[in-house]
């Protein structure tokens, strides 16, 4: 239920009991003798947004509607029935005795029989705004679940900006301060996102992450936003296995003796505060990816989109598949002193 | 002089019956030294403490519901999960005292004497060091870290209280962290816990809806951190608006004099990122930043459009380091108020505001708070550090704030933000369906045992089996136009 879907096809696919063509218009039309316009769930979307244009059901109108939306074919006829049944299914106690002509109604629910999957007899008024209301709070329900997952991948956008931009600029004081070399590379601008972003479909739980070894059996699955799998909590994604990788990552950074995760583990098993400069730029650096060191022996992953490819799991840590970049390039500059040192905006 | 301590009696005193009466824990009430712990050990107490003692694993088991949450149990209710109050009265409590018994025994203790008369000075050093021996930020239980955490807070009190008692706003944490180590922290948090985005996204699903029709949006955020609240909101308008129906969005952040220029600069550097973002998506925006330089807050030093739809956002959940004196956040909805909002969205803790309740029973809330979000934040790698950065800081906080309230030198005038809102001209905003069905889908991302309740008609409360942890409530000023 959770998975986005796309507006299905004007050749309605999601329901195929009736013939229906695709005239000129765009418009889905039944075959039967009196050929009746079939609503479907992208031609009901505009009708909704061109509602919302005019200020809601009760302040729209269809002839202001039909302007709106601009939809060859569609006729006032059309618009009012419909408008009529989304009021209804907006407003299920309102008085019978508001509805306009008895013919309008009676269209009304014949076109409700069509468009729905039953082939019962006919139905009460009180079965169709039930109806109505059920489809409109699915559909809602799927809205609802589109719009968040954009939304969390905005949010993580900017996360990551402004996360690169502080480790940009922290990484130039510390280059001014820094004997040589030690940190070398870009930070690419997928990386971060590894650690901290949330990916478009779920914020990677570390939990699920086995940063301590290889996990050859692991599967992690990218689309797992199933609402059954909660119990498992694996809503990893590509996301989630590159941070995997990161943080497991052999790091031939001079700086490090050893493997990073040894070291990560280290660190988070000491006691000691504050963690000095050169080690927490190293901690989050091995939470991006670096990708112009020469000597990685392991090289990461590119963090491939929704293409749907299941158990990208840690046991390809050797596909060699991130974009070459000139090795040693300088860090990228702080960017003059955007953010100052030591401002925190949780004083 | 020898230190009678009266806590060590307490695993006898509590369990020397095995039962769940509160006639045996009364006799605590006594005078030792000159220390009295004036305090109701009734039932619940006794609970909380025999969960808290369960160190199966990570987790504790959910503690059960301190007094005052009997009436609003809603679905947060123990049998949510898979046991009753009933069952862990029957634990055998003899086996042995636990650590985390132990634990939360000496917590209370000190907080108690940390606030006594002169005499008890002693006690507290005494039984802070003891803490501090049997405590580590790394300890493999989730209640023996977070009692590390609680001992360092007491201790900064105590310390304080020694040297001279600072009614100062701002404290200085023992260890400044950086502020990238900050963000990092923040960030994760969000991947460990949905705590903080849903404030932040339900306020946004409200803000949409209660705009729509706006051609112009004007929102004042009380507490903009990062800005990182926004995108979304911006994100969204730019997808349901096209060509000319575009909606512009100015954004006024505040900065409040207490936090000192480094908010200033942190909240104008959020402007700068939050300005870079829209203009990469193609959002109409502006920003501009008002300095509070006192408590109080003074809508004509606002730039205000006509035509206008003011948004009043208030984000006070947020992991906050230093003392926030209610009174700004007071002055600043009042004020606010002139403005006619068309929404006033404010996101709270569910924690600290109980009027005059007493310190150690606001300690014990506090303990019962950060117990649960400890619980629930998932586990993994980057806990510690989280912890480290951004819960240290903030438990530190937060009994800075109850014992300065305590002290009678500032009067916690708000028992409940809502109640505050609804008596001083504020009305109510409805909650959607959609409001409610996102925050639902939100928390199917995170750890089971996170749910969500209605409050009243216009809020939401997030909250872990049941244990409230933050809620969102909604409003407009009573003559704001619909």
């Amino acid at each position: 239920m959770f998975h986005a879907k796309k507006p299905s096809s004007m050749n309605g696919s999601y329901e195929n009991r009736a013939m229906c063509v695709q005239g000129d218009s765009g418009l889905v039309l039944t075959t039967d003798p009196k050929p009746r316009l079939r609503w479907t769930v992208e031609l009901h979307e505009r009708f909704v947004d061109a509602v919302a244009q005019l200020g809601g059901p009760d302040k729209a109108t269809p002839k202001t509607i039909m302007r709106v939306m601009g939809v060859k074919g569609l006729t006032l006829y059309h618009l009012k029935s419909h408008l009529q049944k989304f009021r209804l299914g907006k407003q299920p106690h309102k008085e019978y005795g508001d509805h306009s002509t008895k013919e309008g109604s009676r269209a009304s629910a014949m076109d409700i029989q069509r468009n729905v999957a039953s082939s019962s007899g006919m139905m009460s008024r009180n079965m169709n705004e039930m109806q109505m209301e059920v489809q409109r709070r699915l559909h809602e329900q799927l809205e609802v679940q589109r719009h968040l997952q954009m939304r969390i991948e905005a949010q993580g956008k900017y996360m990551q900006s402004i996360l690169e931009r502080a480790c940009q600029t922290l990484a130039g004081e510390n280059m001014a301060a820094a004997s040589g070399g030690a940190f070398k590379g870009n930070l690419g601008s997928s990386s971060l996102s590894a650690a901290v972003g949330p990916h478009p479909l779920s914020f990677p739980p570390f939990q699920d992450l086995n940063i301590y070894g290889n996990t050859t059996d692991q599967v992690l699955d990218h689309h797992n936003f199933h609402h059954q799998n909660i119990d498992q909590n694996h809503y990893t994604t590509n996301n989630a296995a590159d941070t995997n990788i990161y943080l497991g990552k052999k790091r031939p950074n001079p700086s490090f003796g050893n493997d990073v995760r040894k070291e990560l583990l280290m660190w988070s098993n000491q006691d000691h505060e504050p963690i000095d400069d050169e080690h927490r730029i190293q901690i989050q650096m091995a939470t991006h990816v670096s990708t112009d060191l020469d000597s990685l022996s392991e090289i990461y992953d590119r963090k491939p989109g929704l293409s749907g490819d299941e158990g990208n799991n840690c046991g390809k840590l050797l596909e060699r598949s991130s974009p070459r970049r000139s090795p040693l390039s300088p860090m990228m500059n702080p960017n003059g002193g955007l953010i100052q040192g030591r401002n925190s905006p949780f004083e | 002089m020898t230190m009678n301590h009266p806590y060590d009696d307490f695993p006898h005193l509590l369990f020397s019956n095995n039962t769940a009466t509160a006639t045996s824990t009364s006799s605590c009430v006594e005078q030792h030294d000159g220390i009295s712990l004036d305090m109701d050990w009734d039932c619940d107490f006794h609970n909380l403490i025999e969960s808290m003692m369960s160190d199966k694993g990570a987790t504790t088991e959910s503690p059960p519901l301190l007094p005052c949450y009997h009436g609003q149990e809603g679905i947060f209710n123990s049998s949510s999960t898979g046991s009753s109050m009933a069952d862990e009265l029957d634990h055998d409590v003899e086996a042995g005292e636990s650590k985390g018994l132990r634990l939360v025994h000496l917590l209370v203790a000190a907080a108690d004497a940390s606030i006594g008369a002169d005499k008890t000075r002693e006690l507290t050093r005494v039984l802070l060091a003891k803490l501090k021996d049997m405590t580590s930020p790394n300890d493999r239980t989730n209640m023996e870290r977070l009692a590390a955490h609680f001992t360092n807070g007491l201790s900064k009190l105590h310390k304080e209280a020694n040297v001279q008692r600072q009614y100062g706003p701002h404290q200085h944490p023992d260890h400044v962290y950086d502020q990238v180590d900050v963000m990092l922290a923040f960030q994760m948090l969000q991947n460990m816990s949905p705590y903080i985005n849903f404030g932040y996204l339900t306020a946004t699903q409200a803000i949409l809806e209660a705009v729509k029709y706006e051609r112009r949006i004007h929102i004042v955020d009380y507490d903009i951190t990062d800005g990182v609240q926004w995108p979304s909101l911006m994100q969204a308008l730019v997808s349901r608006n096209t060509g000319p129906s575009a909606q512009h969005l100015r954004i006024t952040a505040l900065s409040r004099a207490t936090n000192g220029k480094k908010s200033v600069a942190a909240v104008q550097e959020a402007g700068r990122r939050l300005t870079a973002f829209a203009e990469s998506i193609g959002q109409p925006f502006s920003y501009h930043h008002c300095r509070m330089d006192s408590d109080t807050f003074n809508p004509s030093s606002l730039k205000l459009v006509r035509g206008e739809a003011v948004v009043i956002n208030c984000m006070l959940h947020l992991p906050r380091f230093g003392h926030q004196p209610p009174n700004s956040i007071i002055s600043f909805l009042s004020e606010a108020k002139t403005l006619n909002p068309k929404l006033v969205t404010l996101v709270h803790e569910e924690v600290g505001l109980m009027g005059n309740q007493g310190f150690l029973y606001r300690f014990m809330d506090l303990l019962h708070q950060f117990s649960a979000i400890f619980d629930s934040l998932e586990a993994g790698p980057a806990r510690g550090f989280v912890e480290r950065v951004i819960f240290g800081p903030w438990v530190s906080g937060w009994l800075t704030r109850i014992a300065i309230t305590d002290d009678g030198a500032e009067v916690e005038s708000v028992a409940s933000w809502p109640l505050w809102l609804a008596t001083n001209g504020f009305k109510p905003v409805e909650v959607s369906f959609a409001n409610r069905c996102q925050a639902k889908l939100l928390l199917s991302l995170f750890n089971d045992g996170y749910g969500v309740e209605e409050l009243g008609k216009n809020g939401l409360v997030l909250g872990w089996k049941s244990r409230r942890l933050v809620s969102a409530s909604f409003w407009a000023s009573c003559e704001s136009s619909e």
